[in-house]
């Protein structure tokens, strides 16, 4: 016992004994950083896994484009054509008719999301050049016989009066749309105006014993354009989530979206 | 020590910012976009056409072949000595509003109207001298257009530019 007790006050075990605590302290440490990090990463990878955002617009009942982020982290998507379907019926586009156009979104990722919806209506010339000397407003694209720059909230979506301009109509549906959910239509029927045809110049000649007048449309061949693009953003925080991407301030109450 | 304080300010700069492009790039969104559009094919082209014999003017309207669909109407004045009578032998110029006489069916791309025959009245077997008469026609076309379920119409509030053709005698 002596012995033992002349072992332990020796300087050298002493030291020795806390250079042993040491290194089983900091051993202990490293041992809980390594359970917080794993523990951090599955948290995280699974976060990931869940918020797979995705949006689809859809014409006439089928999806024509698409953005989904998908599973191994990649985009899948694609960008179709609007009208592709219009003239099924005519050979060319009639005046005044009212066409089917049955526009909607649908959310096709893994979280909630808001919407918001950008439409384009403009004309170009023969060349592909866009003319502004024809008006938008001649291609009506409506929702209940009403121009969806006119939309009333009861539709489920708000039309966004600073953000118009006499080409661009922006809509924003008011409620968050769940996944798998698809909107009500924010249009039902698309019409070209007859006014177009109301500008014609004429010339006049003799010929064959008799007077030719001659009428020319200036407008023939113009051809008119419809852009429709759909954003999305998560529901989680959507005022600053809204305002951060899309720069327009909202507000959220109970789910419904106002615009401020 | 200058430097070092500029480089403390510089690396607090930095975290700020990096700070605020964190929060920026921490919301879900994407988006999707779709485009379409027709040329529309109003024609460029219908004439009239008038010829006279035995003191009628037979009034022919043809839309050219590269044209849209039209509907056409047409009348013509004379002084109040020689009146006008008019007539067709297919009764597909009807008299309507305005006075004017309306073609019946549609001109598709190529197509001619039957002919209106407008018979002058009252002129004498002789004309005299200085004696002078003129008989004006003026027609109007306009594209068709179409109601919302697809049954076409002539829209005459949209007048296109009048044509107008003038012919008689002078002697």
């Amino acid at each position: 016992m002596r012995k033992l007790k002349k072992i332990i006050t020796m300087p050298v075990v002493t030291v020795a004994a806390f250079v042993l605590a040491a290194v089983l302290l900091l051993t202990s440490s490293i041992g809980g950083a390594r359970a917080a990090l794993t523990y951090y990463s599955e948290t995280y990878a699974a976060r990931v896994a869940m918020s797979s955002i995705g949006v689809t617009l859809n014409e006439n009942g089928t999806a024509v484009s698409y953005r989904n982020y998908d599973e191994d982290g990649e985009w899948n998507q694609e960008a179709g054509d609007l009208l592709a379907g219009m003239l099924e019926e005519d050979t060319s586009v009639r005046l005044g008719k009212n066409y089917r156009e049955e526009l909607s979104v649908t959310n096709s990722g893994d979280i909630s999301q808001y919407i918001r919806v950008s439409i384009f209506r403009y004309w170009t010339d023969a060349d592909g050049n866009k003319n502004r000397e024809i008006s938008p407003d001649m291609i009506g694209l409506k929702l209940g016989g009403e121009d969806i720059a006119e939309l009333e909230p009861a539709t489920g979506w708000l039309t966004d009066k600073e953000a118009a301009t006499q080409e661009r109509t922006v809509l924003y549906y008011s409620k968050a749309l769940a996944p798998g959910e698809t909107t009500p239509f924010f249009a039902d029927s698309l019409t070209i105006d007859g006014r177009v045809a109301s500008k014609v110049t004429q010339t006049e000649e003799k010929k064959d014993g008799g007077t030719v007048i001659t009428t020319e449309y200036d407008y023939d061949g113009y051809r008119f354009c419809l852009e429709a693009r759909v954003d999305a953003v998560q529901e989680h925080n959507a005022q600053d989530a809204i305002y951060s991407a899309w720069g327009r301030r909202v507000s959220v109450d109970n789910g419904t979206l106002r615009l401020e | 020590m200058k430097y070092k304080n500029i480089f403390l300010a510089a690396a607090a700069g930095m975290l700020i910012l990096s700070a605020g492009a964190g929060s920026a790039w921490a919301y879900f969104t994407t988006y999707t976009e779709a485009a379409g559009g027709y040329a529309i094919q109003l024609g460029s082209q219908s004439e009239v056409t008038e010829t006279l014999d035995s003191w009628t003017k037979h009034v022919t309207v043809t839309n050219d072949a590269s044209s849209g669909p039209v509907y056409v109407r047409a009348k013509a004045f004379s002084g109040g000595s020689y009146p006008l009578t008019y007539s067709d032998s297919d009764n597909r110029w009807t008299l309507g509003e305005e006075g004017y006489y309306y073609y019946s069916e549609i001109l598709l791309a190529g197509e001619a109207s039957g002919p209106l025959d407008i018979h002058i009245d009252g002129v004498p077997q002789k004309v005299k001298d200085g004696e002078n008469f003129n008989v004006v026609v003026v027609y109007e076309s306009t594209p068709v257009c179409y109601r919302e379920d697809g049954t076409p119409y002539a829209d005459w509030s949209m007048i296109l530019d009048n044509g107008t053709t003038e012919g008689g005698v002078t002697e």
